[in-house]
């Protein structure tokens, strides 16, 4: 067995290359979630009925099963239907869509719960339909959600490591093959675990950086 | 499709949704008790505060695999050995206590400061303000977030499937190597705990708008 120098300095940039394949999956759901969320809110709130009931399906659908059963479901299950993804894929669209229900249910709060006055002010001046979303209604209620947003951003990137288990050579698995060669599995996974929170503290770090910047307009009315 | 596998395998199924259910309460009991005792240490002050505190943001802000995979691989290096549902239900209270530690925490702050002041200069003590006019209130503010909670944990339970646990999970996994019929199992699987928690979801969004409309 090397000693515990040598041992940091073949595990740690094996560690980090892990940490940095969990970053990339990470950053690639969050965007597709957060487009998939925006699309099943507006489903949910829309003047359509059966529209309204797919999206509460999809959201109630997503939040009642475990992510781990989605994402064995997804490499395991559909190749029996003819579907065949590779474990990045597959990881990546199941936290996708996992996430995108919860992404919608903030969305939707944030659409609600934008003043009537505001739309109706929109109308008063003459804006159409869709100027009246994009223009005004949006960007109060992407602002309004924020804060809840970031919540499911961060449950994200430690929701990663799941994928793991379907064998994708991201941080959780890059700890669990160290200490399947190495047996040092309280450094290994200790060291995994600082570098988990590492990647959080970053995006809560960046995520109230983009809120402080977005929430900007009301300071300047408070001097 | 070869349905005819899930009825025959559908006994074996719900053996492993007992484990689950188990597990589930478990875990929502232990961790329950933990978090309010850590919640309300995190209202003290100094080591008491700064050890409460560095407790929840660990186990909040790491993935509750890893969580599993430290004690269960892990602490056996310092000479602690624990079962993997022993390792799995550990690892899964204390996930649980540090979340409950900041709803019971939110719940407290959330109320109005002048509650403290005005139990205080009746002559109430701190512990009695706490015990007669804070915690009554903010118990009831900590329901229906305990109650999302206690869904969350009962779908994290079957993280406890990679560590071996026998329960939903593991349960699907054994009869998938043995049958193959994956697309049927897992779906079956997931259908089983939605079964379980779609109840407790509903139960928690009514709770939650009633207690939205008594507020005055």
């Amino acid at each position: 067995m090397p000693g515990p120098a040598q041992f940091w300095v073949d595990a740690l940039p094996a560690l980090l290359r892990g940490a940095l394949l969990t970053l990339q999956v990470s950053a690639l759901a969050i965007t597709l979630a957060a487009a998939v969320g925006v699309g099943v809110a507006a489903a949910r709130t829309a003047p359509l009925a059966p529209l309204r009931w797919l999206g509460a399906a999809y959201v109630e659908v997503f939040r009642n099963t475990p992510l781990l059963v989605q994402i064995f479901f997804v490499f395991f299950g559909l190749p029996r239907v003819g579907l065949r993804l590779s474990p990045f894929q597959s990881g990546l669209l199941a936290l996708s869509l996992y996430t995108a229900a919860y992404n919608a249910e903030v969305f939707r709060a944030g659409l609600e719960a934008v003043p009537r006055g505001l739309r109706e002010a929109a109308a008063a001046l003459g804006l159409s339909g869709w100027q009246r979303f994009r223009h005004v209604v949006l960007p109060v209620a992407v602002r309004i959600s924020l804060p809840a947003l970031g919540n499911n951003f961060v449950a994200l990137v430690k929701n990663s490591s799941l994928v793991s288990a379907i064998g994708m050579v991201e941080l959780t698995f890059v700890a669990r093959d160290l200490e399947a060669w190495t047996f040092r599995s309280f450094e290994v996974y200790g060291m995994a675990t600082l570098l988990y929170l590492a990647l959080v503290l970053l995006l809560v770090w960046a995520l109230r950086n983009v809120e402080s910047r977005a929430l900007a307009y009301l300071r300047v009315r408070e001097r | 499709m070869r349905w005819t596998v899930v009825v025959a395998n559908l006994p074996y199924l719900l053996e492993g949704l007992q484990g689950t259910v188990l597990l589930g309460l478990l875990v929502m009991a232990l961790g329950t008790v933990l978090g309010f005792a850590v919640g309300l240490a995190r209202l003290g002050r100094g080591v008491v505060y700064a050890a409460a505190t560095a407790f929840v943001e660990l186990f909040r802000d790491t993935p509750l695999i890893m969580q599993i995979f430290f004690i269960f691989f892990g602490l056996p290096a310092v000479g602690i050995r624990l079962n993997a549902f022993v390792a799995a239900s550990v690892a899964m209270t204390f996930f649980a206590a540090a979340n409950t530690a900041e709803i019971v925490r939110g719940a407290i702050q959330s109320l109005p400061r002048g509650q403290w002041e005005a139990a205080r200069s009746l002559g109430l003590s701190s512990a009695q303000t706490l015990r007669w006019v804070i915690l009554p209130q903010a118990l009831r503010r900590t329901l229906p977030p305990l109650m999302g909670l206690f869904t969350t944990l009962l779908k994290d339970t079957s993280l406890a499937a990679i560590v071996n646990v026998f329960e939903l999970t593991t349960a699907g996994r054994r009869v998938v190597e043995r049958t193959l019929a994956s697309f049927e199992i897992w779906l079956v699987v997931a259908a089983l705990y939605f079964l379980l928690c779609y109840p407790l979801s509903v139960a928690t969004q009514r709770l939650e708008r009633r207690l939205v409309a008594e507020v005055p």
